[in-house]
């Protein structure tokens, strides 16, 4: 397991610096404040997903989840959708309800037990399933298991880890830049207000 | 506008208390042998009070080494450790030529080794930079010219060592130095200074594409300063008025173009407020005033000349 | 939770914001809409925002609409990838065939000012045979044009972007320099100037539509990175930012959150305005011209639903070709790891570039050019690149990601070849305006894939030779949009003439980049603006000569 390869450094320290502006903060104190609960899938749904994004994006328990299921509900909530798709899926709203019910139908199926109850080795290996096409219950109602997997499960759980402040310090990405970009751009050269990586892991 | 004037107000008063420093005259140290009055205005007296002006244009040069490459190296993170070098013989230097220009005394007890070390350094450092450039994917091109070590930075410091060492001879009432005319010499380290600075803020004008009309007059103005104080030091006798005027016109200018950087760093994103970017992103603040600084010898090398000394 | 601009109309009321000063306004002039303007123009991109600068600096009474609203850059765009996906189109389109494209945003924008928002800002001329590509290098189709004219009307966009470009461009023909200075490359940028150098061919820092140098109320470029999420700094010399205001400032009123759904025509088969819905309701604004820019999706889109029965297969449809000829551009890439910290989120995502394979035609065997550039995606885009390529998840994708200050990578811009098979089509699905949604259908030819193939190699060995290791492919990816509405000498094989009038409906013309006949290997949003200038200076020269019909 990674250990901490930018210690002590989180994005959300720079909030009253010229690195944040107002509609930055307004935007990420949103994100931020999300309620830990579903507004749009129900009970059952939530629990799947919960338990499918912490197979997908596994967190280390010594600090705040980022809170992937609340991200991707208020994504279903506000209906924000790609703005195409490819033509052998269903909608965004339709394709998650429909993946998550199905993956919650093969758990029963295998093991009588709904997805989020079976253990996390028995989760991924119904994921690597997924991922490769193998599974068929009718619950999937025709939507191909392998390209929702590919184009809806695996990419809105991953952006939405990675659209969450805690990832951004995780990977010493900059953050949030504006008005004050960055001055120092060549190789192994940081401002004072980037992160400073922990050498013992780089490479 | 109104939040620009004061800070184009300060600017402009710290150039103007640095240039009535630069013209006014220092009472003399008790300690020292008082010059008799009769004495003033006779060629002693005024190879004094030339190396005077002299030591604080290159006290002036040498402070603006130290902030200049204070910033730049800083923006570099002092990759090597070596750029720390720089800072510290700029401020070596401004201090002895700060403490020449106050004691006002016709003998100095150092030896070369300021004006010496400076001008070494100067000239390290260009090797240095030029490595800087060369190195590059695309080696001496316009784009490293651009982005890469200033080419032309450390010659500032190597300047201001050759403008210590000129004052240091004429404190010691020599009038040639390896055949050459004194005045001759000032008037060539400040026509070769001015040739340099101005290539070299012309270079940075081009990078900035002249987007402002205001940026081709350090292009302009220093060659023909250089180019005047240069014809006057061959023919030597008599007022030589256009090069002067031409000096105090660039001495004026330095000062303005201190005001023009310090609206061009508001101007960019974030202005004030973001100024950990636009100190060292923004045009550099240090580099007009070296224009007053060089102004200030040339015209200390026009009395000389037309003085006949 | 929408944006105020996303909601509410902000061009309205006689006046249009002025982006460049926050909270500040400009007056624009309206027209009524029963009374027929000079032009209405759909789209206001890279090819709408264009014409209409222009044509109401020549005079034209000129009125733009466009589905997306009208930022304000400074105020209203977050550093936030997530939240500024609302510069995409969001209406929903369906892709199929056997290599279904992936838009958003790649390639597909929906504000004031177009794709142009949230482009990367790469500015590149066409390689002059292109416009003979068929008679000099034996592939695709000629253009109508000849490289002379547009090489005069590249130099005119250059100057009103104020591109800042290299001082010395290593290939073609000698072009004016640049109005502005090159920006410093980031370390991602001198891998590729690095990798390169060791294989032997040239480079040269990336001509940008972004401020190196102060421009008049614009910024400078902060080198924050957030390029294609939108320019907070107004360094960006979007559309939005350049052709708007001017056409602002000339007359032309600018109509946002207008999407227009039907271009109506008459008994005579002539263009006579369009309906658009703002304000909750559906509206109509006579015209005596309508132009089409709403790119190489939504015009083929407008056109073929605007049926009537003097046009049952659409507007300009004669030959068919409507929504043929679909080409994108392979943006195939290859990613690496270097020991050394890159961080290349710093700075525009492609600081550098390399034209080598547009013009060397030897080496090849395939018909066309790609070039390739540096990165720098940011942590959304690039998870999703390193999800769907590597197909990682779980621990390993932490990890992998971990790696994210010491990632470099190359990407191309290849040329895809005209295929009638690839195309739009109306879907039954309908959208939240109740018109049809479309249907993009593509797959790659096999010359698009031995190019791609070509890239891929040459792209590794340069990355492997600057010092990168660990390399993999992304092999899914695909980028700009033409040809849709393609440019051509014959009514019976294009759509329009040299002029961007449509061969059918002489009042009907079309400005965006559907009338490409080919594509090239470089990004497309240069030539289009250089065609929008041309096809106003040829209007201008038909309306002088009276040739300009009126309804």
């Amino acid at each position: 397991m990674s250990g901490a390869r930018y210690p002590g450094y989180d994005v959300l320290a720079k909030r009253h610096t010229p690195s944040w502006n107002e509609k930055t903060r307004r935007v990420i104190d949103q994100r931020l404040a999300l309620p830990r609960e579903p507004r749009f899938l129900d009970a059952a749904e939530w629990q799947t997903l919960e338990a499918v994004a912490a197979r997908v994006v596994p967190q280390p328990p010594d600090r705040p989840p980022v809170p992937i299921a609340a991200m991707i509900d208020d994504k279903l909530k506000e209906d924000r959708r790609d703005g195409y798709r490819d033509a052998r899926l269903p909608p965004l709203r339709e394709a998650w309800r429909r993946g998550l019910a199905a993956l919650d139908a093969e758990a029963r199926q295998r093991f009588r037990v709904p997805f989020h109850s079976i253990d996390s080795a028995e989760q991924d290996a119904l994921l690597e399933a997924a991922q490769g096409g193998r599974l068929a219950h009718p619950a999937w109602g025709g939507m191909r298991c392998g390209l929702f997997f590919a184009k809806r499960l695996l990419l809105d759980i991953v952006t939405a880890y990675y659209g969450h402040p805690t990832a951004w310090s995780e990977i010493g990405f900059g953050g949030p830049a504006s008005p004050r970009g960055y001055v120092r751009m060549e190789f192994d050269r940081r401002d004072p207000w980037e992160a400073v990586e922990d050498k013992p892991h780089a490479g | 506008m109104m939040r620009r004037l004061p800070l184009l107000a300060i600017a402009g008063m710290v150039g103007l208390g640095a240039f009535a420093a630069a013209r006014m005259r220092r009472p003399q140290r008790i300690a020292r042998r008082p010059q008799p009055r009769a004495k003033r205005f006779g060629p002693v007296a005024l190879s004094a009070t030339v190396a005077r002006d002299v030591d604080r244009s290159a006290a002036l040069l040498a402070l603006l080494a130290l902030a200049d490459s204070g910033l730049e190296h800083y923006r570099g993170s002092f990759h090597n450790r070596v750029m720390y070098v720089p800072l510290g013989v700029a401020a070596t230097t401004m201090v002895a030529c700060l403490r020449d220009a106050a004691s006002g005394s016709r003998r100095t007890q150092r030896s070369a080794a300021v004006p010496g070390l400076a001008i070494t350094t100067g000239i390290v450092g260009t090797g240095f930079h030029i490595y800087n450039i060369a190195k590059r994917p695309g080696g001496i091109s316009w784009l490293n010219l651009f982005y890469a070590a200033p080419l032309g930075a450390p010659a500032a410091l190597s300047l201001a060592g050759l403008l210590d060492g000129t004052a240091r001879l004429l404190r010691r009432d020599r009038h040639a130095f390896a055949g050459a005319p004194l005045a001759r010499l000032l008037a060539g380290i400040v026509a070769a200074g001015l040739v340099g600075s101005s290539a070299e803020a012309g270079l940075l004008h081009f990078r900035g594409a002249y987007h402002n009309p205001a940026m081709v007059i350090p292009v302009i103005v220093p060659p023909a300063a250089a180019f005047l104080l240069a014809r006057a030091a061959m023919c030597r006798r008599g007022r030589h008025a256009p090069a002067r005027w031409m000096l105090l016109s660039l001495a004026a200018i330095g000062l303005a173009g201190t005001g023009f950087h310090a609206y061009g760093v508001q101007r960019n994103m974030g202005g004030w407020r973001n100024l950990s970017q636009n100190l060292l992103n923004g045009p550099p603040l240090p580099a007009p005033p070296a224009f007053t600084a060089l102004a200030i010898a040339g015209l200390a090398a026009l009395r000389l000349i037309e003085t006949g000394a | 939770m929408p944006d105020d601009a996303q909601l509410v109309p902000r061009g309205m009321h006689g006046r249009a914001p002025d982006v460049l000063r926050v909270g500040g306004w400009l007056p624009m002039r309206e027209y009524r809409e029963g009374e027929p303007v000079d032009f209405a123009i759909v789209g206001t991109g890279a090819g709408g925002a264009t014409l209409a600068c222009r044509l109401a600096e020549a005079g034209f009474s000129v009125v733009g609409f466009d589905a997306g609203p009208w930022w304000r850059p400074l105020e209203d765009f977050a550093s936030d990838e997530t939240h500024q996906q609302k510069l995409y189109w969001t209406d929903e389109r369906l892709c199929d065939g056997r290599d279904p494209l992936v838009l958003g945003a790649n390639n597909s924008g929906q504000s004031v000012g177009g794709s142009t928002v949230h482009f990367a800002m790469v500015s590149l001329r066409f390689r002059p045979e292109w416009f003979k590509a068929r008679t000099l290098l034996g592939y695709g189709a000629d253009w109508p044009i000849d490289w002379r004219e547009m090489w005069r009307y590249y130099r005119e966009v250059e100057q009103a972007l104020k591109i800042s470009g290299p001082v010395r461009y290593p290939w073609g023909p000698k072009r004016p320099r640049y109005p502005y200075r090159p920006h410093e490359l980031n370390a991602a940028a001198l891998v590729l100037a690095q990798g390169a150098e060791a294989m032997g061919i040239a480079w040269a820092p990336t001509p940008l539509a972004t401020l190196s140098a102060p421009r008049g109320g614009s910024h400078p470029c902060v080198y924050r990175g957030f390029c294609v999420s939108g320019c907070s700094t107004n360094a960006k010399q979007s559309a939005l930012v350049t052709w708007i205001p001017r056409a602002v400032a000339a007359g032309a009123e600018i109509r946002d959150l207008a999407m227009v759904g039907r271009i109506e025509t008459d008994h005579r088969g002539l263009a006579t305005g369009v309906h658009y819905h703002r304000c909750g309701r559906w509206r109509f604004q006579r015209a005596r011209n309508v132009v089409v820019a709403g790119y190489a999706i939504e015009t083929p889109r407008l056109l073929l639903s605007s049926t009537c029965a003097r046009f049952p297969d659409g507007l300009a449809n004669g030959s068919g070709l409507v929504g043929r000829y679909l080409m994108t551009q392979s943006n195939q890439a290859v990613y690496g790891t270097m020991e050394r910290e890159v961080r290349w989120y710093k700075g525009p995502p492609s600081l550098s570039l390399s034209e080598h394979w547009n013009y060397a035609d030897s080496g090849k065997d395939f018909f066309g050019g790609y070039c390739f550039m540096s990165q720098g995606p940011l942590p959304v885009a690039w998870a999703g690149i390193v999800a769907s390529s590597r197909k990682l998840w779980g621990a390993a994708l932490r990890q992998e990601m971990e790696k994210y200050n010491h990632q470099v990578g190359l990407k191309m811009v290849g040329e895809v070849l005209p295929d009638a098979k690839n195309r739009v089509t109306l879907a039954d699905e309908k959208d939240r305006f109740g018109l049809p949604v479309a249907r993009v259908t593509f797959s790659y030819g096999e010359n698009d894939r031995k190019l791609i193939r070509h890239a891929l190699r040459f792209m590794r060995q340069s990355l492997d030779a600057a010092g990168a290791r660990e390399l993999w492919d992304e092999e899914d990816d695909t980028c700009h949009l033409n040809g849709t509405a393609r440019m051509g000498t014959d009514p019976r094989s294009s759509v329009v003439d040299a002029d961007c009038r449509s061969w059918d409906i002489p009042n009907l013309w079309i400005c965006d980049g559907s009338v490409f006949p080919t594509v090239g290997g470089v990004n497309p949003s240069l030539t289009i603006q250089a065609l929008a200038c041309r096809t106003a200076d040829r209007i201008r020269a038909l309306a002088a000569r009276g040739e300009l019909y009126a309804t």
